[in-house]
């Protein structure tokens, strides 16, 4: 009888062992720094400047659509959007940035930025030598994951010394923030 | 007549004992059953800490990764899994969130069982895959069991970065559980 007692309660034991599930855990602390960034899209990869008026009634316009991406830091953060010329309308006898035809001409430009930007105020005039501005946005300023839009009306003077044909000139967005 | 003299024959049992004691010294043989219960068992270690960081200024991902060391035993019948759970999402307030789907891993180079496949996003309410044993897995010493001691899997971590966040350092908790059966 003890015999079988023994046996069973082996049999017993060594089930117990089989079925018990062992666990353990560990754990990490996963850390990251966000600091300020900012980019930036151009979404109008070409635009086509061009006028309605056939008597130099109106200038050459068109826009240019971008989206931009920032953060800023909490205290003392700041940030710009600006564009520059650097390149210039190319071809003789056309419309230039650098050197304009004719006293008055102009490539000129109307600012539009969302918020957390606020938008340059005024027509401001491209330049070729200086970046000029766009947008700006302060401490703790932060766009939405999708971009926030931002766009540039331009306008360009339709001088009847400008050479018929067609002319490209490039503009560069530089954005920055801290 | 046929009486026995049964003083007479308790004096000569008396005496046949005392002759099959040996005169000096003893020896001897017992044997005792000696029986070990092996369970399935794991057990696992890893860094107290990990760093995501980013390249760049363009709103890449955080990435950073991690080595997960373990032990295990499985039984011919059982099996095994290491899962992690993010026990404590990024805090303060104003940064990603696990909880939101901000954080994601990928699995390799598993020395033992099979590694997660594909990307996996972590979560803060359930258990997430990280690695699957398989049944008769052991740990070391070769042969039917793996070569290494302890294993090893590797975890390379993507966080979103998204220009929301506000600027600051955030930390979250993640806890690895390794089961065996």
């Amino acid at each position: 009888m003890i015999r079988y007692a023994t046996i069973f309660a082996c049999c017993l034991l060594a089930l117990t062992g089989l079925a018990q599930a062992q666990n353990s855990t560990g754990t990490t602390t996963l850390s990251v720094a966000v600091g300020p960034e900012a980019a930036l899209t151009v979404t109008t990869g070409t635009t086509t400047l061009a006028t309605a008026s056939t008597t130099f009634g109106a200038p050459f316009t068109g826009n240019t659509s971008l989206l931009y991406f920032i953060r800023t830091t909490k205290t003392g953060g700041t940030g710009t959007l600006t564009l520059k010329i650097t390149s210039d309308f190319a071809g003789t006898g056309g419309p230039s940035v650098t050197t304009p035809p004719s006293t008055g001409d102009a490539l000129t430009y109307a600012c539009t930025v969302s918020t957390p930007g606020t938008a340059c105020t005024g027509s401001q005039t491209a330049s070729t030598s200086a970046a000029t501005p766009l947008g700006t946005w302060g401490a703790a300023a932060n766009s939405i994951k999708a971009g926030n839009a931002a766009s540039v009306a331009w306008s360009l003077t339709d001088d009847p010394v400008y050479a018929t044909g067609t002319y490209t000139a490039t503009a560069t967005f530089t954005i920055a923030s801290t | 007549m046929k009486r026995a003299n049964l003083g007479g024959s308790k004096s000569w049992l008396c005496l046949l004992t005392l002759a099959m004691i040996p005169a000096s010294g003893s020896t001897g043989t017992g044997s005792q059953s000696l029986t070990a219960t092996i369970n399935p068992v794991g057990s696992l270690t890893v860094p107290a800490s990990a760093n995501l960081t980013t390249v760049g200024t363009t709103f890449h991902p955080f990435t950073g990764s991690l080595t997960v060391s373990y032990k295990a035993r499985t039984t011919p019948v059982g099996g095994g899994s290491i899962t992690v759970n993010v026990s404590s999402d990024f805090s303060p307030s104003g940064g990603p969130s696990a909880a939101g789907g901000a954080l994601a891993y990928t699995c390799s180079a598993a020395t033992l069982g099979t590694a997660c496949s594909g990307s996996q996003t972590a979560s803060t309410t359930v258990q997430t895959p990280v690695l699957t044993l398989p049944a008769s897995a052991c740990t070391g010493g070769g042969g039917a069991c793996s070569s290494q001691n302890p294993n090893s899997v590797n975890l390379s971590f993507t966080l979103t970065d998204s220009p929301a966040y506000a600027t600051g350092t955030y930390s979250a908790r993640l806890t690895f559980t390794i089961s065996a059966t």
